[in-house]
């Protein structure tokens, strides 16, 4: 079966000890949780948990399923290849030289990414997009010398459906 | 006296209809143990935690009524660990509760204290930290419905001790739920009927869920009617009426060669109550072939979690029985019946003593001296294979073992559950020496509430079930297997209290079994049975259930 990122995403309640027990059901398994963002809805009692793991095709029904069966679980939606609208946000730090200072610049400019801290030598920058994109330009910056990367993982809403 | 925290679990508990509770009190269940004289509710007092949820586990496997332990925070709460993953791996309905520490305490290494919530996590249904007073009635009632819904298990309630001693008011009676709700999918039903019908080579396997579900009379109902052999998994054993023809025994790797022969052939089956676990199926690429797989399971985390399945219902078995039984058409498939009937004379040719041995003679003569109605509780090892293989079970709840962890140790602690939950009945323990080590304190639960329970110690010197890998596929050495003979147990158990003497299986055991039988408390008879005496057939490791062997 083939393997690929898959992209859950769960309301559940905000309680402790909620994202213990649904790590349980990814490690227990023996899945590796790639990317975790977690965070209250306009519902203070209920939160989304957004994750993505690497798993074959069948993963999401039987993780679902486990998924489904936990108390503190609302309800599980399996992003992968929906209609959806992805999104990840990553901070990355550059050490800055006057022989490639233009050249940043203008790739930042380029990749539509957002300068939030400058000096003379020294950068950050904040990009928000998909994760295949905020994974080419973390390509596109490596050979700079990219002194720090942060990123969130992926959060994901679906498109609307169009009436008619 | 003001009302406090222990009082309204005392008053939920009983509230949700308990009437016995397996404990062992500590610092922290001070303020509920305390309480414990002023109601109805029965504690009784083991010698190990453990021993508490294996009996309460053994209470809820003869009754079906939620079984309940108790026990304090830190080393009393992780004795409970191995109780509660034995009654998670066999899905019995089981509220534990544990005391913790002060609130005030939590995360700063107080004495006794252990995340036990943390710990039980994967072995339990669900689990309920209290940290409110006011919610101690609500999150113990949602343990109980949890425990006894759906795929039962055990639940596990932590309460710290300043919340057992808080003073509170009366908290709000108990709300009736609304019954929960039935999955329907009729035409998945009709879909499952009309393969069954089509089918020439049909077989029903029948898992252990079927008792859980309460499902044992329509599943009779239904293999009368669409007369269709059935197979059973160890834990679905008693749960259909054997003398019906139909029966072919028991599948998996200590199975009945007959049940997994016919598994082989079958071209159709219908799966209840059973996850396909490797201990039925072996190589699960090689289990039933040619088969077209239906699976009736309220799991729905079950259904296809070890097989591919064709046809799929998810829901209480008893309904899916209930829509079933009016679609099937009854037809004699003379030629499928015909060669079962042909391999189980060549299998009862083959096998004339049933596999057992001595062991297994022994165990017929014990059953023929007690009464029709008995329980039986195996512990782990050959003893239970003996015990399987050769008790005939006539009810659901007579044959309580522990199949899904394989507990040693199990079988004492679970009787005296057992016999507390079904008083009128007799319990009879089938135990091994290595197993009967394990929870030797618990004689003295037996002896000091004098409960005639009966102890049946198959002793053999060795843990024999794996003295029997060892020799078949470790080239016969012997490490570690051996417990040796040094130990006088009869003098055990007369120090405890409890009548024993010892017997030879290949001298005639008859009247010290019906010693055993007509005692009025407690027996405990220790059986010297040869080291070589294994149990056969058995699968070999990485092998299919086609490849059972019948000695070295």
């Amino acid at each position: 079966m083939a393997i690929e990122e898959r992209t859950i995403s769960m309301l559940v309640n905000n309680q402790p000890g909620v994202l213990s027990r649904i790590a349980g059901i990814f490690s227990s398994r023996g899945y590796n949780i790639r990317s975790l963002c977690v965070a209250e809805t306009t519902n203070p009692e209920v939160s989304r948990i957004t994750l993505t793991s690497r798993a074959e095709s069948d993963f999401t029904e039987k993780i679902k399923k486990q998924l489904d069966k936990l108390v503190d679980i609302i309800s599980v939606t399996d992003f992968t290849g929906a209609p959806a609208v992805q999104r990840e946000l990553m901070l990355i730090s550059l050490r800055l030289t006057p022989e490639n200072r233009r050249e940043i610049l203008r790739a930042i400019d380029l990749f539509g990414c957002r300068v939030v801290a400058m000096s003379e030598d020294y950068l950050i920058m904040e990009i928000t997009a998909n994760k295949d994109k905020t994974a080419a330009i973390l390509r596109y910056f490596e050979p700079f010398g990219v002194e720090e990367m942060n990123r969130t993982g992926a959060i994901a809403v679906f498109r609307q459906k169009r009436e008619g | 006296m003001n009302t406090i925290g222990a009082d309204i679990v005392l008053k939920t508990l009983a509230e949700e209809g308990v009437e016995v509770i397996f404990g062992y009190p500590g610092a922290n269940t001070l303020p509920l143990h305390d309480r414990l004289a002023e109601g109805p509710i029965r504690h009784y007092l083991m010698r190990h935690e453990q021993a508490a949820a294996h009996a309460a586990d053994g209470y809820a496997r003869a009754t079906g009524k939620v079984g309940v332990c108790l026990a304090t925070s830190g080393p009393g709460a992780t004795n409970l660990v191995t109780g509660i993953a034995t009654a998670y791996m066999d899905s019995t309905p089981l509220v534990a509760i544990t005391a913790q520490v002060d609130s005030d305490l939590w995360g700063r290494d107080a004495f006794q204290e252990t995340d036990i919530i943390g710990i039980t996590m994967p072995i339990t249904k669900h689990s309920f930290m209290v940290r409110d007073v006011t919610q101690l009635a609500s999150s113990l009632r949602q343990a109980f419905q949890l425990a006894s819904t759906g795929r039962t298990g055990p639940v596990l309630v932590d309460i710290p001790k300043d919340i057992l001693s808080a003073p509170c008011g009366d908290q709000p009676k108990k709300i009736p739920t609304a019954p929960p709700k039935r999955i329907e999918h009729p035409e998945q039903i009709e879909r499952i009927a009309q393969a069954l019908n089509r089918s020439e080579r049909p077989v029903i396997i029948i898992g252990g869920g079927v008792k859980l579900g309460d499902a044992c009379e329509r599943a009779s109902e239904f293999v009368q009617k669409a007369q269709i052999p059935f197979v059973t998994t160890m834990m679905g054993i008693g749960s259909v009426a054997s003398a019906n023809g139909f029966n072919l025994g028991f599948i998996g790797m200590h199975g009945n060669e007959l049940a997994n022969r016919t598994i082989h052939q079958a071209d159709f089956i219908l799966a209840l109550g059973t996850r396909f676990t490797e201990r039925s199926t072996s190589v699960i690429e090689e289990f039933a072939p040619l088969a077209t797989v239906a699976q009736i399971d309220i799991d729905a985390t079950s259904i296809g979690k070890n097989i591919k399945v064709d046809l799929a219902y998810e829901g209480e078995i008893q309904d899916a029985l209930t829509a079933l039984i009016p679609l099937i058409v009854p037809r004699e498939r003379e030629g499928w019946m015909g060669r079962i009937r042909v391999e189980r004379d060549l299998q009862e040719a083959k096998l004339k003593d049933g596999g057992c041995g001595q062991a297994g003679n022994l165990i017929r003569k014990i059953q023929a001296a007690m009464p029709r109605e008995t329980i039986v509780v195996p512990d782990v090892g050959l003893n239970q294979i003996w015990t399987v293989r050769t008790w005939q079970s006539h009810s659901p709840r007579s044959l309580l073992t522990s199949g899904g962890m394989g507990t040693m140790g199990f079988s004492v602690p679970a009787a005296i559950g057992a016999k507390l939950g079904a008083p009128d009945r007799d319990v009879v323990v089938i135990c091994g020496d290595g197993g009967f080590y394990m929870n030797i304190q618990e004689l003295a639960t037996i002896s000091s509430y004098r409960l005639p329970i009966k102890i049946v110690v198959i002793n053999n010197g060795h843990l024999g079930m794996i003295r029997q890998i060892q020799d078949l596929f470790y080239e016969s050495r012997f490490t570690t297997s051996e417990l040796g003979e040094t130990v006088d147990l009869t003098a055990v158990a007369k120090g405890f209290g409890i009548p024993a003497e010892r017997v030879a299986v290949d001298e005639d055991p008859a009247e010290a079994i019906a010693r055993m039988a007509s005692a009025e408390g407690p027996y405990m008879l220790e059986a010297m049975v040869d080291q070589n005496n294994y149990v056969y057939p058995i699968i070999p490791p990485g092998a299919s259930n086609m490849e059972m062997i019948c000695g070295k």
